[in-house]
C-alpha cells in the first residue's frame, strides 16, 4: 500500500520531466531540478536544512537558474546571465523568475542573482513541492515567532523524499545514463557540500566518487559555470559565518 | 528607441541591501576585533611597565595614522580581487604566489600566537578577580576554562552576534571614557600636562618597539574586508568603516594612555604600571569613583578579552580553512561542518595548539602576564607587522601594473608612503626585539624570533615551488581563496567521519 503510494508520488514529482522532454528547444528536462535538490537538502523527518541555511538557499537558487538554462530560456557567459528566450516556461515559479530576470536588466552578475534568489528559494520551492503533494507545510512555534517548514508528512511522501538521494547515488554508482539535469544536480550537491550525504557509504559508493568529476566536467559550459559560481558563493558565505 | 530604464524599482538591490551590513555594523566588527578595552587595560599598562617611555599616547596616534594610510591602498585593492579574506591573498596577487604562500606560513603562527597570548591575559585577570572573592584559583585554571568555552563555541561556529558585540562595545567605550575623564580631572600635581603628545621621542630608537606594540593592539581591524561581500555598498562601506575603526581605536587608546600618565604624572607612570600591572587603571580611578563602576570595569574587561579570544579563534580557523580550500594545506582543512559552516579542522587545530602551549606554560610555572600575554602577543604582533609590510608592498606592486581607475593618491602615494613607514618600523623592531622581550644581550631571543619568521617564510616559498612542480593546477588557484574553485569533488580518501563532518542522521532513517 505504502509502496504503491510512493510510486504515485514519485511519479508526480517526475511527471514534468516527460512533458519537458517534448519541447524541442530544451537542452534537457527542467522543473524537477530544484525539487530534487530540495528533497536532498532537507531532513525528511524534521524538515530542517541539512546544510547551513544560506548554503541550502544558494543551492536552490542555482537549481532554479539551472532549470531555466535547461529549458533554454537563459544562458551564462563569463559570469553574466543572458536571456535567450522570453517565452514563459510552463512552471509558475520558473515563469516568475524569468520575468524578474527580464524586468531587472541592470543586474546580470550570476552571483548577485544567486544571492538574491537564495533569500526566498527555500520557501518558493517548498511551495511548489507542496502543490505537487510531495511535501506539506508545517507551521511550528518557535521562541518568539512561528516558522513554516515544508516537509514530507505521510510515510509515502517520506519514502519519496528519501528516494531522491538514493536515486542519485544509484545513478552515480552505475555511472551511466545520467541526464544533463541529473548531472547539474550532482554538481550542485557537490558544490554545496552534500556529497557525503548522498554517497554515505564509502565502500559501496567507491565507484560513484570516481564518476563524479566526469559527470560534472562533461556539462555544457554555462551549467558548469553555474556550479562553479555556486561553490564560490557557498565558500564565501560559509567563511563569513553569518546567518 | 533607446534602451528603456527599468520601470520597476530595483527589487534585487533592495532585497539584498535589507540583509546586508551598513557602516556601523562593520565598524563594530573591526573595533571588536581590535578590542579597545583589552588593549587599554591589558596592553597599554604592560607597554608602560616594559618600555617605560612616556611617548605611548603619541605612538598610538602615529600608529593610527600609519594604519589609516595603509588602509587606503588596502581597501582600494580589495575592490579588485576576489578573495579578500586575508593578507596572504593580497600578497599573492601583488607579489606572486611564491611569496603569497610564504606570507600564509607567517600568518598562521602569528595569529595563532596572538590568540594563545590572550589566554594568558584572561587567566591572569580572572584569577585576580576570583582572588578578590577569596577564591585562590591559579591563572591556568581560568585560562583553561576560557579555552574550553572558546573551543566549543568555535566548533559550533557561534560568534557573538552583532547586537551582543555592539552592546558590549558601547559599554566598554563608555566605561573607558568615564575612566579617562576621572583620570584627567585628577592630575598628579594639580595640572594637566600635554608633553606626552610631543613627537620628539619618536626620533629615538624606542619608536620601533613602541609602534610594534601599538600595532599589535590594532590587529583585528583588517578583518573588516572579510565582510566586503556582506556590505551594503562594497565600494564605500568597507573603506569608510575600516578608517573609522582604526581612528576610533587609535584615539581611544591614545587618550587613555595619556589620561593614565596625567593621573600618575609622566615621571611616575612606568613605576606605577610595573607595580599594579593590569590593575593600574582600576587602582587609579578607584579612589574617585563609586565601587560598582570599578567592578563593572573589571567585568567588561573580562568580556572584552573573551570576545577578542573568540574573534581571533575565528580568524585563525578561517585562515586555515581558506588555505585548505585552496590546496595549500591538506584538503581536510578546507572542509566545513555541513550545517553550521564551521571550519572544523582549523578550529580543532587552533584549540589543540592553544591547550598544548598553555599546559607547557602551566607546567613551567611562568608568569602569565609577561611570558604568555606580553611575549606571545608581541611575537604574534611582529608576524602581523611583517604581513602588513608585505601587503603594503603588494598593494603598490598591484597598482603599478595597472592603476584600474583608482586615484593617484589611492594607487601610488598612500601605498608607497605606508610601505616606507612600515619598513622603518619593521627594521627598528627587528633590531630592538630583544629589548621588547626584556631579555639580556646574549640571549638567543634577541635574534631568534625574527629569524624563525624568516625560516617559516622560506619553508612557505619552498612549499609553493613544490606545489608549482607537483600540482600546477592547484598552484594556479592560490590567492583566490574560498572564492576559488579547486575541485568540486572532495577526495574520497581523507576521512573526517569521526569528526561528524557528515550531517547527523545521514546514515539512519532511510528505508534503503
Amino acid at each position: 500500500m505504502i509502496i504503491a503510494a510512493t510510486v504515485i508520488i514519485a511519479a508526480t514529482v517526475l511527471t514534468r520531466e516527460s512533458t519537458a522532454h517534448q519541447q524541442p528547444l530544451s537542452k534537457g528536462r527542467g522543473g524537477v531540478l530544484a525539487d530534487q535538490y530540495f528533497l536532498i537538502a532537507h531532513e525528511d523527518r524534521t524538515g530542517r536544512s541539512r546544510l547551513h541555511p544560506r548554503a541550502t538557499g544558494l543551492g536552490l537558487a542555482a537549481a532554479l537558474l539551472g532549470e531555466l538554462i535547461l529549458e533554454g530560456r537563459i544562458g551564462i557567459s563569463e559570469g553574466d546571465l543572458i536571456i535567450l528566450d522570453r517565452h514563459p516556461p510552463s512552471d509558475a515559479l520558473a515563469h516568475d523568475i524569468l520575468d524578474l530576470l527580464v524586468a531587472q536588466p541592470q543586474h546580470r552578475d550570476v552571483r548577485i542573482w544567486l544571492a538574491f534568489l537564495s533569500q526566498e528559494a527555500a520557501v518558493r520551492v517548498g511551495e511548489r513541492l507542496s502543490r505537487l503533494g510531495a511535501v506539506e507545510p508545517v507551521t511550528r512555534r518557535r521562541m518568539l515567532s512561528t516558522e513554516t517548514l515544508y516537509m514530507p508528512n505521510s510515510p509515502a511522501q517520506r519514502n519519496a523524499a528519501a528516494w531522491a538521494p538514493a536515486r542519485l547515488a544509484n545513478l552515480l554508482v552505475r555511472g551511466i545514463g545520467m541526464s544533463i539535469s541529473d548531472r547539474v544536480l550532482i554538481g550542485l550537491v557537490a558544490a554545496t557540500g552534500l556529497t557525503r550525504h548522498v554517497l554515505y557509504d564509502f565502500e559501496a559508493h567507491r565507484h560513484a566518487f570516481q564518476s563524479l568529476p566526469s559527470a560534472v566536467g562533461s556539462l555544457p559550459a554555462d551549467l558548469r559555470e553555474l556550479v562553479e559560481y555556486t561553490e564560490a558563493s557557498v565558500g564565501s558565505v560559509v567563511t563569513v559565518g553569518r546567518r | 528607441m533607446a534602451r528603456m530604464e527599468p520601470e520597476e524599482p530595483d527589487i534585487v538591490s533592495k532585497a539584498l541591501a535589507k540583509n546586508r551590513l551598513g557602516v556601523p555594523s562593520v565598524v563594530f566588527f573591526g573595533v571588536a576585533g581590535a578590542a579597545p578595552l583589552t588593549v587599554i587595560i591589558g596592553s597599554i599598562t604592560t607597554i608602560y611597565a616594559i618600555i617605560g617611555s612616556t611617548a605611548v599616547p603619541i605612538a598610538y596616534l602615529v600608529t593610527a595614522g600609519l594604519l589609516s594610510l595603509f588602509t587606503v591602498g588596502f581597501v582600494a585593492m580589495s575592490r579588485h580581487i576576489v578573495n579578500t579574506g586575508a593578507f596572504y591573498s593580497y600578497i599573492s596577487h601583488g607579489l606572486g604566489r611564491v611569496i603569497g604562500v610564504g606570507a600564509a606560513f607567517v600568518a598562521l603562527p602569528a595569529y595563532s600566537l596572538m590568540q594563545i597570548g590572550l589566554f594568558g591575559l584572561f587567566g591572569s585577570v580572572a584569577s585576580g578577580i576570583l582572588g578578590a572573592f577569596g577564591l585562590s584559583v591559579p591563572w591556568y585554571a581560568c585560562a583553561i576554562a576560557a579555552w574550553f568555552a572558546v573551543a566549543v563555541l568555535g566548533l559550533l561556529w557561534v560568534d557573538l552576534s552583532g547586537k551582543v558585540l555592539a552592546v558590549l562595545l558601547v559599554l566598554e567605550i563608555s566605561i573607558v571614557l568615564i575612566y579617562d575623564f576621572v583620570m584627567v580631572t585628577n592630575p598628579a600635581d594639580g595640572h594637566v600636562t600635554f608633553s606626552q603628545f610631543s613627537p620628539a621621542p619618536l626620533a629615538t630608537p624606542v619608536v620601533g618597539i613602541l609602534m610594534v606594540l601599538a600595532i599589535a593592539g590594532f590587529v583585528g581591524f583588517e578583518a573588516t574586508v572579510v565582510l566586503s561581500e556582506e556590505a551594503k555598498d562594497p565600494k564605500r562601506t568597507i573603506a569608510r568603516a575600516t578608517h573609522i575603526a582604526v581612528i576610533l581605536a587609535g584615539v581611544l587608546c591614545a587618550v587613555s594612555a595619556w589620561a593614565m600618565s596625567v593621573n600618575t604624572g609622566p615621571d611616575q607612570i612606568a613605576a606605577q604600571a610595573g607595580k599594579h600591572q593590569t590593575d593600574l587603571v582600576f587602582q587609579l580611578v578607584g579612589p574617585h569613583l563609586p565601587g560598582f563602576l570599578v567592578d563593572v570595569g573589571y567585568l567588561l574587561f573580562l568580556t572584552s578579552v573573551f570576545a577578542a579570544l573568540l574573534a581571533f579563534h575565528a580568524a585563525v580557523s578561517r585562515y586555515q580553512f581558506a588555505l585548505g580550500r585552496e590546496g595549500v594545506l591538506p584538503a581536510a582543512w578546507g572542509r566545513t561542518h555541513p550545517r553550521t559552516g564551521a571550519p572544523l579542522l582549523g578550529s580543532i587545530t587552533q584549540s589543540v595548539l592553544a591547550i598544548i602551549v598553555l599546559s607547557i606554560y602551566a607546567l613551567v610555572g611562568s608568569d602569565p602576564l609577561v611570558f604568555v600575554f606580553a611575549w606571545l602577543t608581541t611575537i604574534g604582533g611582529l608576524g602581523v607587522l611583517i604581513l602588513m609590510w608585505a601587503a603594503s608592498a603588494a598593494v603598490l606592486a598591484f597598482f603599478m601594473r595597472n592603476r584600474r581607475r583608482e586615484s593617484f593618491w589611492k594607487a601610488y602615494v598612500a601605498p608607497a608612503s605606508a610601505f616606507l613607514l612600515l619598513t622603518v618600523v619593521l627594521v627598528a623592531t627587528c633590531i630592538g626585539f630583544g629589548e621588547l622581550l626584556q631579555v639580556n644581550g646574549d640571549s638567543p631571543f634577541q635574534w631568534l624570533i625574527p629569524a624563525l619568521y624568516v625560516a617559516v617564510a622560506v619553508v612557505g616559498f619552498v612549499w609553493a615551488l613544490i606545489m608549482r612542480a607537483a600540482r600546477p593546477e592547484v598552484y594556479a588557484a592560490i590567492g583566490r581563496g574560498t572564492d576559488g574553485r579547486v575541485n568540486v569533488v572532495p577526495d574520497s580518501t581523507s576521512m573526517l567521519r569521526a569528526l561528524h563532518a557528515d550531517p547527523v542522521g545521514a546514515r539512519s532513517g532511510y528505508p534503503y
